[in-house]
């Protein structure tokens, strides 16, 4: 197959022109590319990469093993720091992590360490090769609440250790943002639906829709014998701006048209005039959504410059590349509609007295996320005032037996890397306090029980 | 964790923890560098060659041989022994040898007579060290009668192996040189003089290319150069090839051997193991990329050994002589057709070049469509074009056909019948692992 009629700008994209909703953008590296890639690689002495990595990769380990032909020692380093390596491979900001601290953009460009990661991810899949062995599940029983990146990175760790886990989960399938924001252009579900199947393959029971705070509550959680419990609840409220008309039909969140478009392929309705607000990943998923399921016209609406948007700048271009819009230092005025149905929104200048009047039967909130309020759920947590979980180092709440990783926690960072290494970190500090616990009350159980000297 | 199988071997009685060694060279030259290499998990050492009169040394010494932009195909030094004073490396290998108990560790030597070879092994063996190596191979000596001098004769070989015998009760390993025809012949004459082990190959006699300028080899050493030792990559074949004469030698079979030359992954070393070797030395990977590279080699093959069932490497050892038969015995009754897949296919026209200019003239081209396509009765399977073609398995062995009866000597005019894979199932390798 000639590539010669790619038009993509993303290293290793072959966008057809007729690139599908659900086809994967970014083309696999064959064995021969991998090694030609990791021929690249410079093999530095404490590879910057490895620091790069928030979930501690170590890519620079891995690269390695790739160029002294060890694809299965490759695929251990990754899985056994990283269980949600395949993911991982294709969402990570690298521009901002790995490949970000690359010493090769020196010479010319970064070693592009995700494609080699899910080159290996994908041949310990292919090759059916098992990394991780746990340990029958002998210690004591962990609960967790949301089945997301950081979740599954925590019960993965937890579970390798002999710890019993159960999350609870409100939705029906599994994987947070990954089933159910993520485009599938770049993480498509089979790769999600895999990575769980690995946790849950480690002994991690996973109940689903199951809602802590609805269907089952933190005491029946406890009464069950669960001597730990991990908040990774996410961020499940959309932010919305007071515009007036915000209750025509036609007005959504992210993550409710990007929830919709990934879950139900058949039913769901891109809209025919879309227009996206916002200047983040999610925004541009949004706007790639609405054009790969056929919307008519799609216009990104954001209220800063191109160059302020904090979006990849890779991506900023792929979704130029689809023909999409963009209007820059413009915010929404108002949103018109008839018989309750978006017609049209008006937008004003931010920096400036521009107006701009925009046919729209679809638009699409994407400014931002927060976490549900749990303060009834669980009693006494301590919150901020946007709902994020105020947490002591090491993912440790104010209440001795809860933690927290991922999204709500307020001092993480919002991506799934990060969520895997605050998993990853919560686990540990669930391990150390329930290694505390038992030896207290080892020690406080009385020598001879029946009360005698 | 997946499952790894131990890698611990036996070398003349001793237990290594695995099979991976430092060969006598500078990477092995002082106290510091050993003991870095066995913390990263090397399972021993072959201490940089000794001799009792310190050396001169050229500067520049060393050259690499470059494929386009890959360096390191091969390299070239011009090394002799040990710069550092005598007393300080026997000190040193004694200090190995109390701080790392449970590692290998093997002393070089090189005398100029059986005295100063008596005399040597002496000194080696008041240190405490497991064993000694005999260097009789080192090419770019600058004294007559040392180094691959002695590999090449067998009276000097039986001399100094009693020579040092006579000084020593450890067990005796001669490094052998390749750069001769048959090195089962002076290693037969070593191990008849009183050696227990063989370890090859030292470096090939060779020149990496020529400085257009001052019109001399490289290195230029002051506008000259010498011929001197090669090693690295390019050099493995012809190891593997001296390891498997010897391992299949008949005087030399039950001989261990501890094979050397070009070794940089745990694939390398495992070919040698199969071809003999009960354990491996590294040089010239370590200049370039670090000891860290043992990491690997201890992790791939671990991994391998266990995913196809060996309880312990000694199963492993020598597992491919069986199947390395000479020329004469190899099948020639059938052809391998390569396939095409079109849906692979880059439009490059590299196999049909190759083919065209350098085998049968079987694949045509059709220029407008840029396509290949392969002429069943002229091509022969040889499978130049596999070898040939960018695209990772795009070019892949298909059909099988038979040559009909007694048609031998027939060549290119053989006739070839289509149904006949009844004869035999035929093995096909696999011309790169994944
Ligand atoms: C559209 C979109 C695109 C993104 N793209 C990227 C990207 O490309 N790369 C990247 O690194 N990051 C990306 N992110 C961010 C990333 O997805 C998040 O940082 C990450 O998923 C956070 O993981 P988490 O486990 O904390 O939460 P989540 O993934 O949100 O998972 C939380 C889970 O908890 C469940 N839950 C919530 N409350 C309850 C309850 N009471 N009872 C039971 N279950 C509950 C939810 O249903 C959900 O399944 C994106 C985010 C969005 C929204
Ligand atoms: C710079 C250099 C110096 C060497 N010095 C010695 C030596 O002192 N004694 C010895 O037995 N071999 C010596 N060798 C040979 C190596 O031990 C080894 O046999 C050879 O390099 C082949 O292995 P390789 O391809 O892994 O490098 C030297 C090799 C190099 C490159
Ligand atoms: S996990 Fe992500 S950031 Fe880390 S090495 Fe892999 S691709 Fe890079
Ligand atoms: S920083 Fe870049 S060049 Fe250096 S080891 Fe990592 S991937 Fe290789
Ligand atoms: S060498 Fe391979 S890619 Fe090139 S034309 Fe031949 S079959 Fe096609």
């Amino acid at each position: 197959m000639s590539n010669s009629n790619n038009v993509g700008v993303k290293e290793g994209i072959s966008l057809k022109p007729s690139q599908g909703y659900l086809e994967e953008t970014v083309t696999p590296f064959t064995p021969f590319l991998a090694m030609e890639e990791a021929a690249r690689c410079l093999l530095c002495y404490n590879p910057p990469c490895s620091e790069g990595c928030p979930a501690d990769t170590n890519p620079g380990d891995f690269i390695r093993a790739i160029r002294f032909r060890n694809f299965k020692g490759a695929a251990e380093i990754i899985r056994s720091n990283n269980i949600l390596g395949g993911v991982c491979a294709r969402v990570c900001p690298y521009e901002k992590t790995c490949e970000g601290a690359c010493e090769r953009s020196g010479i010319d460009k970064p070693i592009q360490i995700g494609r080699l990661q899910r080159y290996i991810t994908d041949f310990e899949k292919t090759t059916g090769f098992q990394v991780l062995d746990p340990p029958p599940s002998t210690k004591e029983k962990v609960a967790m609440i949301g089945a997301g990146p950081a979740s599954l990175s925590a019960a993965a760790t937890l579970a390798m250790k002999g710890y019993s886990v159960t999350i609870f989960e409100e939705k029906k399938k599994a994987g947070g943002v990954l089933s159910y924001g993520i485009v599938p252009a770049r993480l498509p579900q089979y790769v999600v639906d895999e990575e769980i199947e690995y946790v849950t393959n480690l002994g991690v029971e996973i109940k689903l829709n199951t809602k802590v705070g609805k269907d089952i509550t933190l005491d029946e959680i406890r009464n069950q014998g669960y001597k730990a419990i991990l908040l990774g609840a996410g961020m499940q409220i959309s932010r919305t701006l007071d515009v007036p008309g915000l209750d025509l039909e036609g007005v959504t969140t992210a993550v409710e048209y990007l929830g919709k478009a990934r879950s139900n392929d058949k039913d769901f309705n891109p809209g025919k005039n879309v227009v996206v607000i916002g200047g983040g990943d999610v925004a541009l998923d949004c706007a790639t959504t609405a054009r790969l399921k056929d919307a008519e016209s799609v216009t990104v609406l954001y209220r800063r410059t191109r160059e302020e948007a904090p979006a990849n700048r890779q991506e900023l271009e792929y979704t130029e590349s689809l023909g999409i819009n963009f209007a820059f230092t413009l915010s929404p005025a108002v949103f018109e509609g008839e018989n309750g149905k978006l017609t049209t929104i008006k937008a004003n200048g931010t920096r400036n007295k521009s107006a701009m009047k925009l046919e729209a039967d679809t638009v699409v909130f994407a400014i931002g996320q927060q976490p549900e309020d749990f303060s009834k759920v669980v009693e006494g947590i301590g919150l901020d005032k946007n709902n994020f979980v105020t947490s002591l180092e090491n993912g440790k709440t104010n209440i001795p037996d809860i933690f927290v990783a991922g999204d709500i926690d307020l001092d993480s960072i919002k991506t799934v890397v990060n969520s895997v290494q605050g998993g990853k970190i919560a686990a540990k500090s669930i391990e150390e306090y329930l290694t505390k616990a038992g030896r207290k009350q080892a020690s406080c159980s009385p020598m001879h029980p029946k009360g005698g000297k | 964790m997946a499952k790894h199988a131990d890698l611990s071997i036996d070398f003349l009685g001793f237990k290594c923890e695995n099979p991976f060694f430092l060969s006598s060279s500078p990477v092995s030259g002082t106290y510091e560098m050993c003991a870095k290499f066995l913390e990263a998990g090397g399972g021993g050492v072959f201490y940089k060659t000794l001799t009792t009169t310190i050396p001169e040394e050229c500067s520049p010494r060393f050259d690499v041989q470059r494929k386009e932009a890959t360096p390191f195909i091969s390299f070239k030094n011009m090394e002799q022994t040990s710069d550092k004073p005598y007393q300080d490396n026997l000190d040193a290998m004694k200090k190995l040898k109390e701080n790392y108990p449970n590692k290998l560790i093997i002393g070089s030597i090189m005398g100029m007579d059986e005295d100063n070879w008596e005399e040597m092994a002496r000194d080696y063996t008041a240190l405490g060290i497991d064993m000694l190596e005999l260097n009789f191979s080192c090419p770019q000596m600058t004294y007559e009668g040392m180094g691959s001098d002695v590999g090449a004769s067998v009276e000097l070989i039986d001399k100094y192996v009693r020579a040092a015998r006579r000084g020593s009760n450890l067990p005796l390993i001669a490094k052998m040189t390749p750069n001769i025809e048959k090195m089962e012949i002076p290693a037969r004459a070593a191990i008849n003089a009183g050696a227990q082990a063989i370890s090859t190959i030292n470096t090939i006699k060779a020149i990496t290319g020529m400085d257009f300028d001052h019109f001399t080899a490289l290195p230029v050493v002051n506008g000259k150069s010498s011929i001197s030792g090669l090693s690295g990559k390019a050099t493995k074949p012809i190891a593997l090839r001296f390891i498997t004469n010897m391992a299949q030698d008949s005087e030399l079979k039950d001989i261990p051997l501890s094979g050397i030359g070009g070794i940089e992954t745990w694939e390398d070393a495992a070919e040698f193991i199969m071809a003999g070797a009960s354990n491996v030395q590294f040089t010239t990977s370590v200049m370039q990329y670090g000891y860290r590279i043992v990491e690997d080699m201890i992790s791939g093959l671990s991994i391998y050994l266990a995913e196809k069932g060996f309880d312990k490497l000694e199963d492993f050892v020598g597992i491919a002589l069986k199947n390395i038969i000479p020329a004469d015995d190899i099948e020639r009754d059938f052809k391998i057709l390569p396939q095409i897949n079109y849906d692979k296919c880059v439009n490059c026209g590299r196999c049909y070049i190759s083919c065209f200019d350098a085998a049968h003239q079987a694949i045509e081209w059709d220029n407008k469509n840029r396509k290949p396509t392969i002429d069943e009765n002229k091509c022969v399977g040889c499978q130049l074009c596999l070898q040939v073609c960018p695209v990772y398995d795009c070019i892949t062995p298909g059909k099988v056909l038979f040559k009909e009866e007694d048609q031998f000597g027939m060549g290119s005019k053989t006739k070839w019948k289509d149904n006949a894979v009844n004869k035999h199932d035929v093995i096909v390798g696999k011309y790169d692992r994944p």
